[in-house]
């Protein structure tokens, strides 16, 4: 076919279908490599990857996919929340009854909210799984030490969140976890009691506690965490992808060209960031990939070699990922229901009054002192994890499980992960009326 | 009016130098102490002024409506009355350790949520609580009104006598 009946056919009516499908979508799926860049380049929703992506990253066994997990998750709470605002009033006197009609009325009212309650525990522990693989594998060394700091900040966003939805149902579950819960806030010093009444809008948890959980729950914490989320992302790209064990990383020689021409895109950017960064936390990375998506092809170093083309590699990764979490929380939320418990009763707290599961480790150790157990520790806590990768600045093992070189780390943050584990499981199993050691047989 | 301010200095910089970096500083002070007072603003803003729960000074009743050796929980109201002869005080409820309503058992007060125990007083006699149970002020109105003020608290064993 000559050029000239190409724009012949083009123009003609017959093929305005094809054409504002071209318009919307660039690129035919690819079937070349200068495709498969192009695919991964312009398109919005794929463009946030690299064209081609390390071999190592894409091994399951190194990530278990639990990152992207917890965004799928985050993504099936956004759609179910919105959807449950539809039919939740944040009235003390409306709320319960609403979660009635959720269970009696309301067209799989039922199954929406289990989806969203079992989605936000398990968004709970992926996160805190996502944050022990992050660490044990030494991923949060130079240059990616920020980054881990924003992790951490996220893990906290994700608890708050569930914590203020954790009040919403108004039923006799939520009114005592959130009564002890702030609380313990008051036991802050300084700021303490006013940081509870802040929270609470009065003294104690009623009408205005309620409808301030309610906005911090659908607006102001979900938009911090997409936030969040979006510099966590944004900050994994800028940093040369996953961190990748030295060797896997060894930038061999500089940029070949395997084709004559200029790379154009590569070399403004490699320069960029060098001027940019300074020498110190140079990220170990050769932008010269880039220039496969326009222009000639780039060799660089064995760079090449092992990488994959992000089309499709890691895209039927992702979206095996996505079908996994998506079909967990389905066949989950299908079997078991979120529990409901009796309408508020504020002068009869049950016995034992148990917060959710992921803060029974934290009222275990408030059984032995509010102030130590409920502030004091939980805040040394986060300031040590904030300060891990300032504190461990040798580089050594990184990208690999339980590394040699990283024993003494490892060691203490899964002692660190281990008693938090333990004491979840003390609260939740072992301990009856009256905060008193029960056997669960 | 910064002219004064952005006279040559002794590193002998330009005089515009200077200026420059003056009015740089300034505006970052202007526009950080914006934000703070942005800030400030919005606490102030979402600090309620008035609040629609239960009032703190309230009246419970007549001196007879509790005998002799009564121990009464207004479980709304989150006090104790407690009566011996003729003497009437008002215990909170409300548990020292993170605010869950105790409640009235043989040996004075016990907590569900974590296990704090109470004497008859209200001092602490096992669990995590850190501090004795509150006593509210009670006084007499004109009309025999027995009223309780949660804003004021007393010394434990502060008695009205009627």
């Amino acid at each position: 076919m000559s050029t000239q009946t190409i724009v012949r056919s083009r123009n003609s009516w017959l093929a305005l279908p094809e054409n504002i499908w071209r318009s919307i979508f660039r690129n035919p799926l690819p079937n070349s490599d200068y495709g498969r860049s192009s695919t991964s380049f312009t398109n919005f929703f794929l463009h946030i990857h690299p064209v081609k992506v390390h071999r190592h990253s894409l091994k399951a066994t190194y990530t278990w996919g639990l990152g992207l997990m917890a965004t799928f998750l985050f993504l099936i709470l956004v759609v179910t929340g919105i959807l449950l605002m539809f039919y939740y009033v944040p009235s003390t006197t409306q709320a319960y009854d609403r979660m009635l009609d959720l269970r009696g009325t309301v067209a799989f009212g039922i199954f929406l909210r289990n989806m969203h309650r079992w989605s936000a525990h398990g968004m709970v522990a992926v996160v805190f799984l996502h944050m022990c693989r992050v660490f044990l594998t030494g991923a949060y060394k130079p240059p990616r030490e920020f980054n881990w700091v924003i992790g951490v900040f996220l893990f906290l966003v994700t608890l708050f969140l569930s914590f203020t939805g954790y009040l919403l149902p108004w039923d006799q579950l939520a009114f005592w976890a959130i009564t002890v819960g702030t609380s313990i806030a008051g036991y802050a010093p300084v700021f303490g009691k006013d940081v509870k009444f802040l929270l609470l809008g009065d003294a104690t948890v009623g009408q205005e506690a309620l409808l301030r959980f309610y906005v911090l729950h659908v607006a102001v914490l979900p938009a911090v965490l997409t936030g969040l989320v979006t510099i966590h992302f944004w900050r994994i790209r800028k940093d040369g992808g996953l961190a990748k064990p030295e060797e896997e990383e060894a930038p061999a020689t500089g940029p070949t060209m395997v084709k004559g021409g200029a790379a154009e895109a590569a070399a403004p950017m490699t320069m960029a960031v060098a001027a940019g960064a300074g020498a110190a936390v140079l990220p170990k990375r050769s932008f010269g990939i880039q220039g496969l998506v326009r222009g000639p092809l780039v060799k660089t170093g064995t760079l090449e070699e092992r990488t994959l083309f992000s089309w499709p590699n890691l895209f039927q990764a992702e979206l095996l990922v996505f079908v996994v979490s998506v079909a967990a929380i389905l066949v989950v939320s299908l079997f078991f229901n979120a529990p409901l418990e009796e309408p508020v009763n504020v002068m009869h707290p049950p016995n034992p009054a148990k917060a959710p599961w992921y803060f029974l480790g934290l009222q275990e150790q408030v059984s032995y002192s509010a102030f130590w157990g409920g502030v004091g520790i939980p805040t040394i806590e986060v300031l040590l994890l904030l300060l891990v990768p300032y504190i461990d600045r040798r580089i050594a093992g990184v990208g690999r499980w339980f590394a040699k070189e990283r024993l003494l780390a490892n060691t203490l943050f899964m002692t660190f992960a281990v008693v938090n584990v333990v004491l979840v499981i003390i609260g939740t199993f072992f301990r009856g009326a009256n905060w008193e050691f029960v056997s669960p047989w | 009016m910064t002219t004064k301010a952005a006279k040559p200095t002794v590193d002998g910089a330009p005089e515009d130098v200077n200026r420059r970096r003056l009015l740089a500083w300034l505006s970052g002070v202007g526009l950080f102490g914006s934000a703070i007072v942005a800030v400030l603003s919005n606490l102030i803003f979402i600090k309620p002024r008035a609040t629609y729960g239960q009032p703190n000074r309230f009246a419970i009743g007549k001196p007879e409506d509790f005998p002799a050796g009564a121990r009464i929980s207004l479980d709304t109201r989150r006090v104790c009355i407690v009566r011996e002869g003729d003497k009437l005080a008002a215990i909170s409820t409300t548990c020292t350790h993170l605010g869950c309503i105790v409640s009235v058992a043989e040996t004075g007060f016990a907590c569900p949520c974590h296990g704090s125990r109470y004497d008859q007083d209200g001092i602490v006699t096992g669990g995590p609580a850190p501090k004795p149970l509150a006593w509210y002020s009670m006084t007499l109105a004109p009309n025999g009104d027995l009223v309780v003020d949660k804003d004021n608290e007393v010394e434990a064993g502060t008695y009205l006598k009627v």
